[in-house]
């Protein structure tokens, strides 16, 4: 049986191809699980940091501080976490695509784009634009970065701040929504800028050692380290969500693809045997 | 008093206590309940926690802690901490390992930005070896 042996053996990659995508559902899955997960536990910090910032914002003492002064802009630095490896639907073309704009409206303005990169995908995206300078590209992002991952990160583009060199810097990510919905987004970490919450009454007559100034710096930038971790981490989150749903649509499209195979196999099984009985039939009659 | 030890990675530690020390960036300093309001930087340094009032000093547990900002109140201390281990959590060797290796690093340094994160590092290694000590005085 010649056609169903070919209908037979594409049968088999399918199912090979099934397999590999079930488990790259699952293992998104898992990970996605360890994402959220994180996510929550780095919220206390920030919610606490806030708290402090808002009561030495109390005491007028921000105002002065160079982190947090706008000037005009007139170099930006972008951070943009992409994620190292592929097959997770629109995550990255979604993200690039913003970059892309952002980028377009730049060169509008007259602002010198400058970009840091997380993750392959944006790496290798990045060095093909040649206006774009940059300044470095992390692969291999870890699932859960510590502050030791984060701060040279963050230590870097608050010396250029400082410097002069670069007067904006925004981190790009896909925000997780929600289960069902991953946007990707734009924050600005400097110049600094936080929501405060209200400060307990408590802490109005409260001491600073060393000294208001220097307090404020440590919030501000631990402030920023957690931004930054937040933005990973949702885009970590966002990453493996849509990994999952890609993963889950090319299972779905393997076994409708299988169904249709077979149906066709049991056709072409089914048309050879009744040909033979007819030629059987046939050969039978010419003998009488 | 309650205290909280919090990490970007969740909280270390979240319970009611009698007394903490903190390695503040001034010295060391002992929080009891009904303290000061206060505000303060912290250093790389050792955290010891009092539960109860008769607790001996053999009975302290400690953490191994580098920088961050404590906040006290006269209910709650509220420690923002860049990094902390449970004395139980050290392996002592790999620290005493870490630390030859930063040694050499200094020694090797060629800026002062080199030998600032090498001495960073030895600040961090020294405080857990010293923690991990602790743990063991207090097995004995």
């Amino acid at each position: 049986m010649p056609a169903t042996r070919a209908i037979k053996d594409r049968i088999g990659s399918v199912k090979n191809t099934r397999q590999i995508t079930r488990a790259m559902e699952l293992v998104a899955a898992s990970n996605l699980r360890r994402a959220q997960e994180a996510a929550t536990a780095s919220r206390e910090y920030a919610a606490t940091a806030r708290e402090l910032l808002a009561h030495l914002k109390a005491t007028g003492d921000t105002d002065d501080q160079p982190l947090y002064i706008e000037r005009p802009i007139k170099s930006r630095l972008y951070i943009v976490v992409s994620s190292d490896q592929g097959l997770a639907g629109a995550y990255n073309s979604n993200l690039l695509k913003l970059f892309t704009t952002r980028l377009a409206s730049d060169k509008h303005e007259g602002i010198d784009s400058h970009a840091i990169t997380m993750g392959r995908q944006a790496g290798s995206f990045a060095a093909r634009i040649s206006r774009l300078k940059v300044d470095g590209a992390y692969t291999e992002i870890p699932d859960a970065p510590d502050q030791h991952y984060l701060q040279p990160i963050v230590a870097g583009a608050i010396k250029r701040f400082l410097s002069g060199e670069i007067d904006a810097v925004e981190v790009l990510y896909t925000n997780y929504v929600s289960t069902v919905n991953q946007k990707p987004e734009s924050v600005r970490v400097l110049p600094a800028g936080f929501e405060t919450i209200e400060t307990p009454d408590v802490l109005q007559t409260a001491i600073f050692e060393p000294s208001a100034e220097e307090v404020l710096s440590t919030i501000t930038i631990r402030l920023i380290e957690s931004q930054l971790l937040q933005a990973m981490l949702s885009a970590k989150a966002s990453e493996y969500m849509m990994r999952m749903m890609a993963m889950h649509n090319a299972t779905d499209n393997a076994n409708d693809l299988i169904g249709d195979l077979t149906l066709e196999m049991n056709k072409a099984r089914q048309a050879y045997i009744t040909q033979e009985l007819a030629e059987i039939t046939g050969g039978a009659e010419a003998m009488k | 008093m309650k205290l909280d030890l919090i990490t970007l990675a969740g909280n270390k530690f979240s319970e009611e206590v009698y007394e903490v020390q903190l390695p503040t960036q001034s010295g060391p300093i002992a929080v009891f309940p009904g303290h000061q309001p206060l505000i303060t930087l912290m250093k790389t340094g050792v955290i010891s926690v009092r539960r109860k009032k008769g607790d001996a000093d053999s009975d302290l547990e400690v953490f191994a802690a580098s920088g961050g900002v404590a906040e006290v109140t006269p209910e709650a201390v509220k420690v923002l901490i860049d990094e902390a281990e449970h004395s139980d959590e050290i392996a002592e060797d790999i620290a005493i390992e870490a630390l030859r290796k930063a040694e050499e690093m200094k020694a090797r340094a060629r800026d002062s930005l080199e030998i600032e994160k090498a001495q960073m590092l030895i600040d961090r290694y020294a405080v857990r070896i010293k923690v991990a000590g602790l743990r063991r005085h207090k097995r004995r």
